[in-house]
């Protein structure tokens, strides 16, 4: 039983780290995007903008157990089958993405317009000034935000279980809920609050560390 | 053209505008501004807000594109030309913005380096270089502390720091001071006419504040609904404008002068039964000659002496005396006539009425 709750421990750290990691990629150059296009920004292209606006409002809106399986025909072909812990990372993935993509949004758009402007006036480039100036000044909002996501994302990988994605949460519905082992459930609970609390003290401690 | 320098004039301005004009959606903000600015000077743009001077100073550090007209740094062409060529000019440039807006992430050091590392400069001599601007600006020993630990006024010779780091003999200051308090104030102004000195910069500086200008400026442009009213040396500006903008922001300096008590009974109308209050500047010329004692005898009308003291407009001192006249319009402007032709320049403050002057004879 221990080496169950392990394995499924370890499947869900590789599921919440490979979405977030690759989400958090995917989100900065989405949200680098949209801050640039967006009417006010350095590069506006406002129809580029809103159509980007809209093609991620509608995903964000899908709940994440249907894009589960409307993802399916995707994960069949990116990662071969439909069904395991790979298969439960693509949409995980999605919608971590599509998260992040927004607090990254919102946190490079909190910077003063004047600290642009000083780098606008000291001749720097747009992708300097996307880079040096609004992603190191919104870091800390950065890291708060995707240590929100992280445990999102943790509680996103309990309905992996439906495609046999494997994990704690697929564990706690399997063996706990339907077989009625309730000391097993409790012991994933608390396995489950002790990572959020980690995740949780993690961001907090590097936010903090960040912000001057 | 870099062999015959003698040809190009321009190269001993640091900034010509040549009838630039802006406007936002149709409408006009400047309008036929012309402008030249030698190097070395400290010009003031002064002007009540609205008046287009950031949009002025905008143009001028490319953040903003005139629609129509020109200007030249340095001798070069900075306007209608491809931004990767604003940008090289741009860098010779130094800003300094009305909140110091430093980075708050990076240390004062790091912020001083920053113009050095978007131009990808060694970081050693980059490093070197921001200890000896810090020296320069009087912040030595805070290199490694972060903006948010500075008071406003060290913030803001971080900021000058910053701006003059890349060699930047061009220095554009927004309305600096205004969130500083009056001390700080002054010892930023006086920072900034050192480094003028020192290092030969030309500094163009905006603001409300006929205060600062009167600290630092050489010349004075006033622009007034988006043109340039007057531009003139400091003293004449003070002493001998004729012009109502200009002496409308003479006035608020002088105001500030006032006993508390009195600007708060201080009419900007004459009534009936009121007292006028007046002005006049004694310069080393005018300064001998007994007009108050004329005025009495001339026009056999009282006069009280409210307050004298000496006033400066940077090296130049010279006397000031506040007097009270009952109203009259008529021997006013005689007075006034009379004043003029004696060299003596006169300003009026205000009117008191006359049941005012309880509470000041008390």
């Amino acid at each position: 039983m221990e080496q169950l709750v392990f394995q499924s421990f370890l499947e869900t750290l590789i599921m919440v780290s490979i979405s977030m990691g690759l989400g958090t990629l995917i989100g900065m150059i989405l949200a680098t995007f949209l801050v640039l296009t967006k009417p006010q920004g350095l590069l506006p292209k406002p129809w580029i903008y809103h159509s980007l606006e809209i093609f991620l409002n509608t995903f964000r809106s899908i709940p994440f157990i249907i894009l589960i399986i409307l993802m399916i025909p995707f994960t069949r072909f990116w990662v071969g089958t439909s069904i395991g812990t790979g298969a439960a990372t693509l949409p995980l993935t999605v919608a971590a993405s599509l998260l992040i993509t927004r607090i990254i949004e919102d946190a490079l758009n909190t910077i003063p317009k004047g600290l642009i402007e000083v780098g606008k006036a000291l001749g720097a480039t747009n992708l300097q000034i996307i880079l040096k100036i609004q992603l190191l000044e919104a870091l800390p909002l950065i890291i708060s935000g995707l240590t929100t996501i992280t445990i999102n994302v943790i509680g996103f990988s309990a309905m992996a279980g439906t495609v046999g994605g494997g994990g704690l949460g697929d564990l706690a519905i399997r063996y706990g809920y339907q077989r009625y082992d309730f000391t097993l459930l409790i012991v994933i609970v608390i396995i489950l609050i002790l990572m959020v609390q980690c995740v949780q003290m993690v961001g907090n401690f590097l936010s903090k560390k960040l912000m001057k | 053209m870099s062999q015959m320098p003698l040809q190009n004039p321009q190269q001993f301005f640091s900034v010509v505008i040549n009838h630039l004009d802006k406007s936002y959606d149709g409408i006009e903000v400047l309008k036929g501004i012309n402008l030249e600015v030698p190097q070395g000077q400290i010009l003031g743009i002064i002007g009540k807000s609205g008046a287009g001077k950031s949009t002025l100073l905008r143009c001028l550090n490319g953040l903003e594109q005139p629609s129509s007209g020109t200007i030249t740094i340095h001798g070069k062409l900075f306007t209608g030309i491809k931004e990767s060529d604003r940008r090289k000019i741009q860098q010779d440039i130094g800003n300094v913005f009305q909140n110091s807006n430093l980075l708050s992430r990076l240390t004062v050091l790091e912020n001083v380096m920053f113009p050095l590392n978007l131009l990808k400069v060694n970081s050693k001599i980059a490093h070197s270089k921001a200890l000896q601007m810090l020296h320069l600006v009087g912040l030595k020993g805070k290199e490694d502390a972060y903006p948010g630990q500075l008071s406003g006024g060290q913030c803001q010779r971080v900021a000058i720091a910053r701006a003059l780091i890349s060699d930047a003999s061009l220095l554009l200051c927004d309305e600096f001071t205004s969130a500083l308090d009056i001390e700080t104030s002054l010892e930023i102004l006086e920072l900034l006419r050192d480094l003028n000195k020192r290092l030969g910069i030309s500094i163009i500086l905006i603001t409300h504040d006929m205060g600062v200008v009167r600290e630092i400026c050489d010349e004075v442009c006033v622009l007034d609904q988006g043109r340039i009213v007057e531009k003139n040396d400091i003293t004449s500006i003070l002493l001998h404008t004729q012009n109502t903008v200009t002496k409308s922001l003479i006035r608020n300096l002088i105001n500030k002068d006032l006993p508390h008590h009195l600007q708060e009974i201080l009419l900007q109308k004459p009534k009936t039964n009121c007292d006028i209050l007046v002005r006049l500047f004694f310069s080393s010329q005018t300064a001998g000659e007994p007009i108050i004692s004329s005025i009495v005898k001339k026009y056999d009308i009282p006069i009280n002496i409210l307050f004298g003291n000496l006033d400066h407009i940077r090296k130049t001192a010279f006397g000031s005396l506040t007097i009270k006249i009952p109203y009259n319009i008529q021997i006013i402007n005689k007075i006034m006539n009379y004043l003029e032709k004696r060299g003596v320049s006169s300003e009026i403050v205000g009117y008191l009425p006359q049941d005012g002057e309880m509470a000041w004879n008390s």
